[in-house]
């Protein structure tokens, strides 16, 4: 069973790994945020709570390693339109593997890769001057990894939908702009509108950047026990709809 | 014989669509067993209930004493399935694909090596064991999936037009592997195709036509029930000959490209009877055994599908029939 898991988990990696050009590609989107939002704005934003001082770049950051998580664990899932539309799926649900065990293997493979790309964004971003604890930035990892987790989960709930990849690249858009802009990744929760921030306090992603930012520059919102146990929570709770959509799906 | 594969009153309905209407059969154990018919007979349909992918609506379908619908884990370790289109992953080498079936198929981690590549010499693919399989062309992919197949010793093998889009090399040589692999292994086959050709490979047919199975039996045997031969004389005078055959032998023909066509029992006989008798000059006399799309033809009334010399025979057939 395990063995499995691991199995259907490497494929993925070694595929992962084949692609190079994904992985640089990937950086493309966190460092256009950082250089564009970063620099751009950096003199006329005032970050309250953050302390004098504090840098908008390296404020930014964490958001953009939740950012990279989002993106990159949320398209993972198109792996289940493309392997269902060329028939390698059949030959999964077909042999004497338990579904739950293909779902676990996609998850870990989705959010492996989404971490991988995250922690190579962190490594790079003082390379444009951000600073933050290194030793936070690893603590992070896992937390990140586990947002991937709950984010492929939630990518697979679309996937097992669609039919065509335009399908799913347009409705898996919709579905990542709100999370992503209603986060807290660009700007502290403190101090927005009322429904703003009721609709900030609803995304999990909102906890994950507030722990990555926690652990990376000492400032967050939330304790960041709570921030984890969301985080767990929209794993846990994504995954079970994502079990339940794989055993739904026809092949 | 043993019974590998025991099905009874099977159904399956999709909304309004009866795909499979109540069929039975049974395969014996080493048998090459084949699903011949048209694109939509509910061919697809049965291999995917047998496999464990669809339940069926009603109706029951056990293989080696188990029940798919009931115990779909035990029964998905005995089989193998290769379907219609290919299920690789094309951004994995030969032996990477193999060696993921061979996990989740729970194969010995000992034996696991020596058998993928005792499958790949098998196919003939050894060679190319460490490149992607994207680089494959549809041939080499096809073997690929039976090599796969082979893999975890499942004792049936499905395989759903196992040739279909292949060319005739490729597909002679997939029939080759496939034989050699009843002599070795003893696998049981259950295929589907709409080729005529391909269906001549079974020890027995059953021939499939809007989700009801109207003849089993072996391909000889089904021919047998059409009986008649197809002659086709050329001649300079084939008005002359037609009224000949009919006013002789009772023999209704069709004018053919020089000459004419008939039906007949025994054509090989009838054409000496023909040659010794008074008749008008023969430029050229050719005969030819009925075949599997006469069968299905005589069953249905429809060809399975329209394809030279043999759509000829089958208006003929038809003319005939119509006549008659």
């Amino acid at each position: 069973m395990f063995e499995v898991i691991y199995a259907l988990w490497r494929r993925d990696m070694i595929k992962f790994l084949r692609d190079r050009r994904s992985l640089i590609t990937s950086m493309v989107r966190p460092f256009l945020w950082l250089v564009a939002f970063g620099f751009g704005l950096r003199a006329s934003v005032k970050l309250p709570g953050a302390g004098a001082g504090a840098d908008f770049v390296s404020f930014l950051v964490p958001g953009m390693a939740a950012m990279t998580v989002l993106f990159s664990s949320m398209f993972a899932a198109i792996s289940i339109v493309w392997e269902r539309e060329f028939g390698f799926l059949k030959e999964l649900l077909v042999a004497p593997t338990p579904r739950g065990a293909i779902v676990v293997a996609k998850l870990a493979a989705g959010s492996s890769t989404a971490t991988v790309e995250a922690a190579l964004m962190l490594a790079l971003s003082p390379l444009l001057g951000a600073r933050f604890s290194v030793g936070g930035a690893l603590l992070a990892l896992p937390l990140l990894a586990l947002f991937g987790m709950a984010m492929n989960a939630l990518g697979i709930v679309v996937a097992a939908r669609m039919r065509s990849f335009e399908g799913f690249g347009s409705l898996i858009n919709f579905v990542i702009q709100p999370i992503f802009f209603l986060s807290g990744a660009l700007y502290p929760i403190d101090g927005l509108p009322r429904a703003l921030r009721v609709i900030v306090l609803l995304n999990p992603m909102s906890y994950v950047v507030d722990a990555v930012r926690g652990l990376c520059l000492g400032v967050h919102h939330f304790p960041i026990a709570l921030d984890v146990a969301v985080a767990l929570a929209a794993a846990l709770a994504f995954g079970a709809l994502a079990r339940r959509a794989f055993n739904k799906m026809e092949v | 014989m043993v019974k590998v594969i025991e099905v009874e009153e099977l159904a399956k309905t999709y909304g309004e669509v009866e795909a499979v209407r109540g069929i039975g059969f049974s395969v014996g154990a080493g048998e090459i067993f084949g699903f011949l018919g048209p694109n939509g007979a509910g061919k697809t349909t049965t291999i995917k209930i047998l496999c464990t992918l669809l339940q069926p609506t009603s109706g029951r379908a056990r293989l080696a004493g188990l029940d798919v619908a009931t115990s779909p884990d035990q029964v998905r370790r005995r089989i193998g399935v290769i379907f219609q289109d290919p299920a690789l992953d094309d951004r994995l080498t030969a032996e990477e694909n193999l060696m993921l079936h061979a996990v989740a198929y729970r194969v010995p981690r000992a034996d696991r090596a020596e058998r993928i590549a005792e499958a790949l010499r098998f196919v003939d693919l050894y060679e190319r064991r460490k490149d992607l399989t994207r680089t494959f062309s549809g041939g080499m992919k096809r073997r690929l999936e039976i090599a796969r197949g082979l893999i975890h010793r499942p004792e049936i093998l499905f395989l759903d037009e196992p040739t279909t889009g292949l060319d005739p090399q490729t597909r002679a040589r997939t029939w080759e592997v496939l034989r050699a692999l009843r002599r070795d292994f003893g696998t049981t086959l259950f295929l589907t195709t709409h080729y005529m050709d391909e269906a001549e490979n079974c020890d027995r047919i059953a021939i499939i036509d809007h989700g009801k199975i109207v003849a089993l039996d072996t391909p000889a045997a089904l021919k047998q029930r059409v009986g008649k031969d197809l002659v086709t004389a050329r001649s300079a005078d084939p008005e002359a000959l037609a009224r000949l055959l009919s006013e002789k032998y009772g023999i209704t023909s069709t004018p053919a490209d020089g000459g004419l066509s008939f039906l007949v029992e025994e054509g090989d006989a009838f054409i000496v009877k023909l040659l010794t008798t008074d008749r008008p000059a023969l430029g050229g006399i050719s005969v030819r055994r009925p075949t599997l799309d006469d069968v299905f033809l005589s069953l249905t009334g429809r060809q399975i599908r329209e394809e030279g010399a043999q759509g000829q025979f089958a208006r003929l057939r038809a003319a005939a029939r119509g006549r008659g």
